[in-house]
């Protein structure tokens, strides 16, 4: 197991560069240029001349990204173009509130999702199961930004019972993290529905009810145990994607946090905090992903993370 | 499943997707009081930064210019008032300025104002090494000396009419000598320490900036204790929460929420003009817009009136010269009536009276319903024969595609938008249609040429004597009217909104929202 979890540390280099290189080479082919996104029409010859001396921008690109790639070793990702600020710090201060937003919403997504299915799995084709289904569809489908804007008018405006955007308190809270989780919510659940139902189907489920055991038990113990290994990797995937893809909620609540830095910056230009962003959001979604392989070896004594000795 | 299992699990979808909300709505309810101690604005974006040199934005002028002061202050009408300076003079040729630093103020850190504190911001602006991006503001200054305590000279290169309106652009702020130092070129601050009747208090990144009342002003000091300015980008977001009363103002209202807006009666909405022409300009080098026959027919052929009413639900003005009337040196030479039968006519004299087929770039969301007003630019040039093929890009690379050179410029016609922020002629006419600011040079991205126009935008630049300068304008925008070098749309009007309950907030058409003389009725 641990010889696993170095193996895979040692895979998730390999990848950042990868992603590194990625990330660098599309921001620079978009056209445009930082001193024009930052000056506008009133950008001169001097300021865009002086911008890509300042940030190195007039050396061939080899020689650019060798000082990205050695700066982000020593945890150096450079300052904003836009704001002259350390993206370290940026990122530093926006990146808390996506992780507070994201988790709330993995949270609630879990809760709702999982118990939703598990229900809707154990009584299938009941009134209950039919119209969670139909609801998890419909969280499926919607688009976060209308979802956004419906929870505004009824919460904010008809019913004034929240506010509508801002940070500060828990309550301003609750608007964004249901709109962000409920795509998640509504995915967990027909996963986990369909998972219960495949493994409630085996031999081993039958065995345990043959032996008188109460269907409760069968239920939460035996099949709930192999049931989630899929809702865990789901779970894992989704939250990687609610940490980077929270740009539509974080936008209409003005949430901010790292979502909303990135569009910004990619509209700016701004390719230090472009790049800075992305490896953070790329660095936690390895990280996210080993952290789910090692929660199957504990759901699933089947599964055994060890090289070269065969079962 | 059965007719009737079906309306009940509808009906159950109904109530869980209740259920799911309730237990998250029992914290109570949202605070409705109005609490007078605190003005809350909503604006569209955040500050880039508030340190003078790295300012570029219009949000960025308004939460500044409350914190930090320039040495001049542009009145709504465009009056130049002492603000940091109490008086200036001039030689007689106008190459050496010299301005009276106000005496006994400080700044928020303490430091006294004196004529070194203003020359060591001056001369940190201008910077090669500093880089700001609006230096050019004061690129005709050549040097800078504190001659007394309270006495500044800038030396000029040559003559520049426009100095003082250009050292009342809200960028040029003068802040505490403490905080710029020991900066080193490429330094930069966070919280300006300047003069204004705010100070800074919290910079919430991403969400707010807070400042409260400056006790110690030099001027009238506010009535209100604390301003709050929120960054709530999303348009619809920004009219809930001046809705919800989380926001006592917010700026930039999208004409189409205009009407939502009026109908509630705790809320004004308010029209104030810009300083922003939108036009369409015609890439005057390229076929067939080197002919003035059909620069003229597309200004006939476009019926400006009809955006303005339909589009802007009647904000904004239709243009009658290529800067708003705002600005020193406009006069009135058109509009050009929309006509489509004069426009045929030209385009069969110049020799297309099938009219002929041609790229419109436009940019997206980069002003209000640009994209709207492309389409209706396309669809009226199509009465008159001519087939307009709309392109759009992203605003950086647009901003890029518009700024080569002739040789390379692929682009028919572009629209485009130019606030003449010093409100002086030079900064609107110079820039944009002066012959040596051809791109790459400048901001002349329609190649426009015209021997007379740049004679008359040189000797104007130089002359001081206003009663001197405006006659020169006046030729000069009759002259670039004939020659039609871009099809003249609108003047783009601001429209914010105001709780009924808030009182004496200027909405300067530089597109700033001032709250120093605001208060709760």
């Amino acid at each position: 197991m641990y010889q696993y979890i170095v193996r895979r540390l040692l895979l998730t280099v390999p990848v950042v560069l990868g992603v590194s290189i990625i990330v660098f080479s599309i921001i620079r082919l978009i056209p445009g240029d930082p001193a024009r996104a930052i000056a506008g029409v009133n950008a001169t010859p001097q300021f865009i001349q002086q911008v890509r001396v300042r940030y190195a921008l007039d050396q061939p690109l080899y020689i650019q990204y060798g000082r990205f790639i050695t700066d982000f070793m020593r945890g150096e990702l450079g300052n904003s173009i836009f704001s002259g600020r350390p993206v370290t710090t940026e990122l530093g201060e926006r990146f808390p509130r996506t992780l507070l937003l994201a988790t709330i919403s993995l949270v609630i997504a879990t809760i709702l999702g999982v118990s939703a299915g598990i229900v809707s799995a154990t009584r299938r084709n009941s009134v209950f199961d039919n119209a969670s289904m139909l609801v998890a569809l419909v969280g499926v489908a919607a688009p976060v930004f209308w979802m956004a804007l419906m929870l505004q008018l009824l919460f904010a405006v008809q019913l004034r019972l929240l506010p509508a955007t801002g940070i500060g308190t828990i309550r301003h809270l609750i608007l964004p993290s249901i709109t962000l989780g409920t795509a998640s919510a509504a995915l967990m659940a027909r996963i986990t529905r369909s998972s219960m139902l495949d493994v409630l189907r085996q031999d081993f489920i039958t065995t345990a009810r043959a032996k008188g055991l109460n269907e409760r038990l069968v239920v939460y113990k035996h099949a709930l145990k192999n049931a989630l290994i899929p809702v865990v990797t789901v779970l894992g995937l989704q939250f990687g994607i609610l940490l980077g893809g929270a740009v539509l909620t974080e936008t209409v609540f003005a949430w901010p946090g790292v979502g909303r830095l990135l569009v910004d910056a990619i509209l700016r230009r701004d390719y230090p905090v472009v790049q800075g962003t992305v490896m953070l959001l790329a660095l936690l979604f390895v990280l996210i992903n080993l952290v789910v392989d090692i929660v199957y070896a504990f759901l699933d004594p089947r599964i055994h993370y060890q090289s070269g000795s065969g079962e | 499943m059965s007719k009737k299992n079906m309306t009940v699990t509808v009906g159950l979808a109904v109530l869980m997707l209740a259920l799911l909300a309730s237990p998250l709505v029992a914290g109570g309810r949202a605070e409705t009081a109005v609490d007078r101690d605190t003005l809350r604005i909503a604006i569209g974006a955040e500050p880039e930064s508030l340190d003078p040199v790295k300012m570029t934005s219009a949000p960025a002028a308004t939460v500044g210019e409350h914190v930090v002061e320039r040495l001049i202050y542009m009145e709504e009408d465009g009056t130049l008032t002492p603000m940091l300076a109490t008086s200036w003079e001039a030689n007689a040729d106008s190459t050496v300025w010299t301005f009276q630093i106000r005496q006994g103020v400080t700044f928020h850190d303490g430091a006294p104002l004196n004529a070194e504190a203003v020359r060591q911001n001056l001369a940190r602006f201008v910077d090669p090494d500093v880089g700001a991006a609006y230096a050019f503001l004061l690129g005709s200054v050549q040097d800078i000396q504190a001659t007394g305590e309270y006495t500044l000279q800038l030396r000029l290169a040559q003559p520049f009419a426009p100095i003082l309106s250009h050292l009342s652009h809200s960028f040029i702020g003068i802040v505490s000598p403490n905080q710029i130092r020991d900066l080193p070129p490429e330094g930069t601050f966070e919280n300006p320490i300047g003069t204004g009747p705010y100070v800074m208090d919290r910079w919430s990144r991403g969400d707010s900036i807070r400042l409260s009342v400056n006790e110690d002003y030099w001027g009238s000091t506010p009535q209100i204790p604390n301003l709050v300015f929120n960054f709530i980008p999303e348009e619809s977001a920004r009219i809930v929460a001046l809705e919800t009363g989380e926001a006592d103002a917010i700026m930039a209202v999208p004409p189409q929420d205009v009407a939502r807006l009026e109908a509630d009666p705790n809320i004004d909405v308010v029209f104030q003009t810009s300083v922003r022409t939108i036009y369409v300009s015609f890439n005057n080098v390229r076929e067939p817009f080197t002919d003035v026959r059909v620069r003229r027919a597309l200004n006939y052929a476009v019926d400006k009136q009809a955006i303005v009413d339909s589009i802007f639900e009647g904000s904004g003005f239709v243009a009658d010269a290529p800067i708003p009337d705002a600005v020193f040196g406009h006069t009135s030479v058109g509009p050009y009536e929309y006509d489509p039968d004069r426009a045929r006519e030209l385009l069969a004299e110049a020799g297309y009276p099938d009219g002929f087929s041609m790229t419109l770039h436009h940019p997206t969301g980069r002003y209000p319903l640009d994209a709207t007003v492309a389409q209706a630019v396309q669809s009226m040039l199509a009465d008159v024969g001519v087939d307009a093929r709309l392109e759009t890009r992203e605003w950086s690379s647009y901003l890029q595609f518009t700024a080569q050179p002739p040789e390379q410029a692929e682009y028919d016609m572009f629209m485009l938008g130019w606030g003449t922020v010093t409100l002086d002629a030079d900064y609107g006419l110079y820039a944009l249609l002066h012959t040596r600011q051809w791109n790459p040079n400048g901001n002349n991205r329609g190649f426009y040429s015209n021997e007379r126009v740049d004679e008359l935008l040189d000797q104007a630049r130089v002359e001081t004597n206003p009663d001197q300068r405006a006659p020169m304008y006046h030729e000069a925008v009759q002259l670039i009217w004939e020659d039609a070098p871009w099809i003249f749309l609108y003047n783009a009007a601001q429209i914010n909104a105001v709780r009924t309950n808030v009182e004496g907030l200027i909405h300067h058409p530089l597109e700033n929202l001032s709250a120093w003389d605001a208060y709760f009725r």
